[in-house]
């Protein structure tokens, strides 16, 4: 088994999540790829915007840029286009990325910048305290949407793949696909976008029943399987469409 | 010698700077610089929206290219949050903002010089820009030279203001001066482990819980720019020294007035920000009378009554028009009892 320590600014620790939280899992899946794809701070760069995944860079020992809320991506494809030979990643928030960055991944994909978009979804605005996002189902209470959030939520599968985007589906439970997505976009030259499902007990889960960050996670081993078809990426399905 | 216009003067400056990047979204009366960007070969990224344009011109300037992006007030306004942030982890940028009457859309093709408090307090939170406001289309090719130069000293964004005016006025330009570029220092992103973040931060580490950490980063900044500013207190004193009447204006307006530098002494600040409280104060002193013109409602006058500590006679031009007998004839008529601040 890899270890992730290589690439994780040890002095840092403890960080700034709840114990349990999926961000975490979320760094170590990144660094075990970069480990093995000879990713590290000669060639890969890693940007985020703000929220609690926004927290990300702050931890990598790469050159990393902890940007403002919802830019991270035009900031990531100005040191893309400026130096082509870098690794870009992007990682932020549903919120981040989706809502007040919307405009910005709308257009990156257009113009397929090659950028390896990581948005952990965890269906909130957790940083804040539990507002409702773009990512959040219909129905769903949030501090912001005591009757149930009136709306659908995003389909950011439809706006990626629309420009024949690289999009994939994980979940922060299941580790070893989370690895296989990520390095799978790397493979890919263009906009790539992963989105995994991650959880946010106190912001999230603690309204839906769940008991803890633990129990989220079980869920997902639950209610995720594997893509059946190669050309449908269902809502419950783990997979990618290229 | 060659015979271009203020918005193609700052392009053949930049150019000149060794800029190798451009961010940018369309807006009159800035569009043609992305146009002759476009024409030259520097990287352009044409954005969906002024908030991408800046930010991908910092990503660039991260990279380790000279960085730059162009826009009028309402693409100023949406850049505010990310000038901000610039300032927060030094990176150095050039900003150009060709003024246009605002506030919201305004009048798109007139003439304004509503930006100037903008320039200087646009974005949330304390910092200390640089901004340059020259006043013919030589002086923009120049400033836009010394715009980048000083970024890079500094390693701070620099504000170049120009004018719907300047933007379209033809004069010929000496592109072969004799003035130094300041290369990038800075190391680019992607070969270390350096944290970049718009929080309150101390080296690599988000402090943002810190008073006294935040404090020194303050100091800092301010510290830092009035260095570089101290090289550049530019201003130009001219007109007719002995009169009792000094007129302060600048960019554009400095020009409709100078048919007036016959009769009345004349202070044209090119250093915007940091003010150019000393300079002025010194040659105020000298004068009875202190005029203002300008076209804004009155931005620049107080900061200049803050200095002189005197009365002062503001002129305001408004609309993007101006009327240069009306204040002709309004500084003749100036009493030292002091008439009405405002003029109609
Ligand atoms: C311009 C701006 N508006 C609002 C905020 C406040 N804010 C900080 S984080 C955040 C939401 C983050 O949500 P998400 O991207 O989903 O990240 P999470 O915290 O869930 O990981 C908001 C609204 C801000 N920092 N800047
Ligand atoms: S609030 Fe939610 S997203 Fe933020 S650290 Fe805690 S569990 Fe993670
Ligand atoms: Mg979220």
């Amino acid at each position: 088994m890899q270890g992730y320590l290589s690439l994780l600014k040890i002095k840092r620790l403890p960080t700034t999540w709840c114990p349990g939280c999926g961000n975490g899992l979320v760094i170590k899946a990144l660094i075990q790829v970069m480990e093995s794809n000879n990713l590290n701070k000669k060639n890969t760069v890693i940007v985020s915007g703000i929220g609690c995944v926004g927290r990300t860079t702050g931890y990598l020992k790469l050159d990393s840029i902890h940007t403002l809320h919802g830019r991270a991506i035009p900031v990531a494809e100005g040191i893309k286009t400026a130096n082509p030979k870098l690794n870009v990643f992007v990682v932020s928030g549903d919120g981040d990325l989706l809502a007040i960055g919307g405009n910005h991944l709308l257009h990156a994909s257009r113009r397929k910048t090659n950028i390896k978009v990581i948005c952990v979804n965890n269906r909130i605005y957790g940083m804040t305290g539990g507002q409702a996002s773009p990512a959040t189902p219909k129905k769903t209470v949030t501090t912001t949407t005591p009757k149930g959030n009136e709306f659908e939520e995003i389909n950011t599968q439809a706006i990626v793949t629309s420009n024949k985007n690289f999009f994939a589906r994980s979940t922060v439970f299941h580790l070893d696909h989370l690895k296989k997505m990520i390095k799978k976009s790397l493979e890919n030259k263009d906009f790539s976008f992963i989105e995994v499902i991650s959880n946010c007990y106190p912001g999230y889960g603690k309204k839906l029943g769940f008991t803890s960050n633990y129990e989220m996670l079980m869920d997902f081993k639950k209610k995720f399987e594997n893509q059946k078809n190669k050309s449908i990426l269902k809502k419950n399905e783990l997979g990618f469409l290229k | 010698m060659i015979l271009i216009n203020g918005n193609l003067a700052v392009v053949k400056g930049a150019i000149k700077s060794g800029c190798g990047f451009f961010g940018g979204y369309p807006i009159t009366p800035a569009s043609s610089i992305m146009e002759e960007i476009a024409k030259d070969g520097i990287k352009l990224m044409q954005m969906e929206d002024e908030i991408a344009s800046i930010n991908c011109a910092i990503g660039a300037s991260l990279s380790g290219k000279k960085a730059m992006t162009a826009t009028s007030g309402p693409g100023f306004s949406l850049m505010q949050e990310a000038v901000g942030y610039a300032h927060m982890i030094e990176q150095p940028l050039v900003i150009v903002n060709v003024q246009r009457v605002g506030p919201a859309t305004g009048m798109p093709t007139k003439p304004s010089q509503g930006d100037i408090m903008q320039a200087k307090y646009g974005s949330h939170g304390d910092y200390c820009p640089l901004v340059f406001y020259p006043n013919s289309v030589s002086e923009l090719y120049e400033y836009a030279i010394k715009s980048f130069n000083c970024a890079e000293e500094a390693e701070m964004p620099v504000v170049l203001l120009s004018d719907a005016y300047l933007a379209n006025l033809y004069e010929t330009v000496n592109l072969d001066i004799d003035i130094g570029i300041v290369n990038r220092k800075l190391e680019p992103v992607g070969n270390g482990a350096r944290h970049y973040t718009g929080l309150s931060h101390q080296r690599n580490s988000p402090k943002p819980q810190n008073p006294r950490q935040y404090k020194s980063f303050i100091d800092r900044i301010f510290k830092k720019t009035y260095v570089i500013a101290k090289k550049h207190a530019d201003y130009e004193y001219t007109g007719k020294k002995d009169s009792d009447t000094l007129i302060v204006a600048y960019g554009c307006v400095s020009r409709f007035l100078s048919g007036l530098k016959k009769k009345y002494a004349f202070f044209r600040p090119i250093r915007m920000w940091p003010f150019l409280k000393k300079e002025l104060g010194k040659i105020a002193k000298n004068y009875k009378k202190v005029v203002v013109v300008e076209m804004n409602n009155g931005q620049y006058r107080r900061e200049v009554e803050r200095v002189i500590r005197k009365r002062l006679y503001f002129f305001r031009v408004l609309g993007g028009e101006i009327n240069i007998p009306k204040i002709s004839r309004g500084i003749r008529r100036i009493k030292c009892k002091a008439t009405s601040l405002y003029s109609k």
